[in-house]
């Protein structure tokens, strides 16, 4: 386990954070927010640039080959800046699965056009109850020839309106155990019968969308892995995708902090810096403490991926927990810290607050993942 | 690293295995062996022994010049021999804040005789030592020390009290701050001395803890007289030094050359304490069922085991930038608050899952562990006190760390 930066890292870090401070400044997180779609292809096509789309694909397949810490460190930078836009979903949940499970002919086809930044993918992996779980998976796929007819709504789904590929959870048989019988399928978005409808979301800085499949026709060469046996899959790619969550919300949480100590120390009232009065010392101290420990175990979780430990479901289940509160806990205590301010529309304190929440449900909330512990010890 | 020098490193491993073997003390190891009674003059006398004899061996003392009895080995060799004794355990050493506190601050601030006279006998655990430093209305606000010292001739005579002293049972000697100049300004007006527990007018006794137990004491100076040349530093520099041996009290003993376990090194021992929490509230009837089938239950222990893991990693990070160079003083306060408030959520919790059983102590019948859940939750309230207050520490965070301006 390694937990300080070597100086690649270090180096990857800097130029994340200046290059997201040029290129997604809160005026464009605002704009986006206004947007159906809800980011833009020119941005995506930057990223793809520095080359984070493919940063961990190997090289044959387009990418730089880099680790899972890599990404996380990335990830913490995305989520400090608010970055719009499914890079999560393209990279983790679509490209991980193409990577892990995918014939050498679509990991061809696929993985160099999603490191290039010509493909954009999101996952639909929800239903109506929007619980991440196998039972949800109702949706149907039956064979007809080549193909697969896709009928149902998936719920939930990121950025579906902006995408390319949607890889789809569908049900392709029903069997006593509900992970059994569920494939993935990789759905190009311009085929007929797909209708994305926006949904209203409380943090618009991430899009979401319900999207029916109404008898779309799926070849079967987009299948992910072997007919039945998708769902294993997802749950390796939605573990990853979990602790790259953890690391976007250090990265708000770390925002959130230094924003708030900076404004404790030049907000007068009573004639001295509100920074001065213990009250508000003693909370900055708690987020403080918070976001250190919360760092420590999602660096652990990064570290166990990257590792490929035995570990790497506990620690992500613990990571997400304490990460989940207390990046809802820091967001809270910044808005409560700039007093009036805080609770405008146009001050950017509660778009990390609206994050925090929606994070926290992601891939299960903290109680869920409590529980998820609790059952090892059954 | 050649191949000769594994091999060496090899062969001292060995060396250390055979010592072990050989020094441990009967039934080590077994359900035989009875450890003394905490806080005893048994475990004082064994501390003692065990200490000299680990000294001799050249298995401890590093850290330390060897003028001043320091034991120096290159760093992978300390390490081995360190595995080695963590391996098997060890008895621990005699009550005293020898090495956590007297040693590392004599080093860095004693003329070169007190160096030499004192540090050799903390090294081997010959002489134990104590620190005088709360008193009654001098807590939080140390700089308040009203225990008094007047200049007489070659000596100084001290009056006053301290109270919460550590290890002041088997002391030979002690750490004293003393007000020596009354009118200059506050952290200006104390001096820093070495004291003899067998000088005339020095007595102390227990100070009784809610838990039941007294692991502190209070001592009272009774015109004391303690020679000129025992006062450590200059003459109403006390505050600074006083300052160094809370810092070396509260990283753990000098960091990782002391050996000291410290704050960071804490939360591995820990991780086992979720496993008794989980059979407690399996082996707990509520209502009908198993403590452990109740969600609310379930959750909370959950959380303990998140935030001991939580330490964990926070110390392995902590112990990384040290290795770095990179000093944690400031750093040691998030640690402190941490673990001291999570040890009272786990006393809570622990004592709602027993229910009415939380009110039998060590003692009756049917106390649960021989009243140890009880006892852990009493004792955590001190934990948020001692070594630095919860308040002060987020004080300590919000103006060193984060830089917020002072109240």
């Amino acid at each position: 386990m390694e937990f300080s930066l070597n100086e690649e890292q270090e180096m990857l870090k800097t130029m994340a954070r200046d290059f997201l401070e040029n290129e997604c400044p809160k005026t464009f997180v605002r704009e986006m927010m206004e947007d159906e779609v809800g980011f833009t292809r020119e941005l995506w096509k930057k990223m793809a640039e520095v080359g984070w789309l493919g940063l961990v694909f190997p090289e044959e397949y387009g990418g730089a080959g880099m680790n899972f810490r890599d990404f996380s460190i990335l990830c913490e930078e995305m989520g400090r800046a608010l970055l719009p836009g499914p890079f999560i979903p393209t990279v983790l949940l679509a490209g991980l699965p193409i990577l892990e499970a995918g014939t050498e002919e679509q990991k061809q086809e696929l993985l160099p056009r999603i490191a290039s930044g010509d493909i954009i993918c999101t996952l639909a992996a929800l239903e109506e109850d929007g619980d991440f779980w196998p039972q949800a998976v109702q949706v149907k796929a039956t064979e007809r020839g080549n193909d697969f007819i896709l009928d149902g709504t998936k719920y939930f789904v990121p950025y579906a309106k902006g995408v390319d590929y949607i890889l789809v959870a569908a049900r392709t048989r029903r069997s006593a155990d509900p992970e059994d019988g569920i494939t993935l399928f990789m759905v190009d978005t311009s085929e007929w019968g797909i209708y994305a409808s926006p949904l209203v979301t409380m943090d618009q800085t991430r899009k979401q969308f319900d999207v029916i499949f109404n008898r779309v026709a799926v070849p079967a060469s987009n299948i992910i892995g072997e007919v039945h046996r998708g769902w294993p899959i997802l749950k390796q790619a939605a573990l990853k995708a979990t602790s790259a969550l953890c690391a976007e919300m250090l990265g708000g949480g770390e925002w959130v902090l230094e924003t708030t100590v900076s404004y404790a120390k030049e907000r007068i009232a009573f004639g001295v810096p509100i920074g001065s009065f213990q009250a508000i010392k003693h909370k900055c101290a708690d987020m403080f403490s918070g976001l250190e420990y919360a760092r420590s175990l999602m660096e652990w979780s990064a570290e166990a991926i990257k590792e490929n430990n035995r570990a790497s479901p506990r620690a992500v289940s613990m990571a997400k927990s304490y990460c989940g509160d207390v990046y809802k806990y820091v967001c809270g205590e910044g808005i409560q810290i700039h007093g009036g301010i805080g609770f405008t529309w146009d001050h950017d304190m509660h778009l990390y607050f609206k994050r925090s929440r929606a994070d926290d449900t992601l891939f299960g909330d903290a109680n869920h993942h409590r529980e998820l512990l609790a059952s090892t010890f059954d | 690293m050649t191949s000769e020098q594994s091999a060496r490193l090899e062969e001292l491993r060995r060396e250390v295995r055979d010592w072990l073997r050989t020094n441990l003390p009967k039934g080590w190891g077994t359900p035989e062996y009875r450890p003394p009674p905490p806080y005893s003059r048994e475990q004082h006398e064994l501390g003692k022994e065990w200490t000299k004899k680990l000294y001799e061996a050249g298995y401890t003392g590093f850290g330390y010049p060897r003028e001043y009895g320091g034991v120096e080995r290159p760093r992978e060799e300390v390490a081995v021999i360190r595995e080695e004794l963590a391996r098997t355990g060890t008895p621990g050493g005699p009550l005293s804040l020898g090495m956590l506190v007297a040693a590392p601050t004599i080093l860095a601030h004693g003329e070169e005789w007190q160096k030499k006279r004192f540090i050799p006998k903390i090294l081997s655990g010959e002489e134990a030592w104590c620190e005088g430093f709360s008193e009654p209305d001098a807590g939080s606000d140390l700089a308040n020390v009203q225990t008094t010292g007047k200049r007489d001739g070659d000596e100084w005579i001290i009056n006053g009290q301290k109270c919460w002293t550590s290890m002041w049972e088997f002391a030979d000697w002690g750490l004293l701050v003393v007000k020596t100049e009354p009118d200059a300004p506050r952290h200006r007006n104390l001096s820093y001395f070495l004291f003899s527990t067998d000088t005339p007018g020095f007595s102390r006794r227990p100070l009784r803890q809610m838990s039941g137990e007294a692991e502190f004491g209070e001592m009272f100076f009774d015109d004391m007289r303690i020679p000129h040349k025992n006062m450590m530093g200059e003459q109403g520099r006390g505050w600074y030094i006083a300052m160094t041996a809370l810092m070396a009290e509260r990283s753990g003993g000098g960091g990782l050359e002391g050996g000291g376990t410290g704050l960071a090194g804490l939360g591995t021992s820990d991780l086992l304490g979720i496993e008794g929490l989980v059979d407690l509230a399996k082996n707990t009837r509520r209502f009908g069922k198993a403590a452990w089938e109740d969600s609310a239950f379930r959750q909370r222990i959950m959380q303990v085991a998140i935030e001991l893991e939580a330490m964990r990693w926070s110390g392995a990070r902590l112990t990384a930038k040290m290795s770095k160079g990179q000093v944690m003083g400031n750093e040691a306060s998030v640690f402190k608050n941490f673990q001291a408030e999570m040890r009272q959520r786990r006393g809570d919790l622990a004592m709602e899952i027993i229910g009415a059983y939380s009110q039998l102590v060590r003692g009756s019948p049917r106390s649960i562990d021989g009243g140890e859940p009880v006892y852990n939750m009493l004792r955590s309230r001190g934990a948020t006190i001692e070594m630095g207050t919860s308040e002060i520490n987020r004080n300590i965070i919000a103006e060193r760390i984060l830089g917020l301006p002072r109240s």
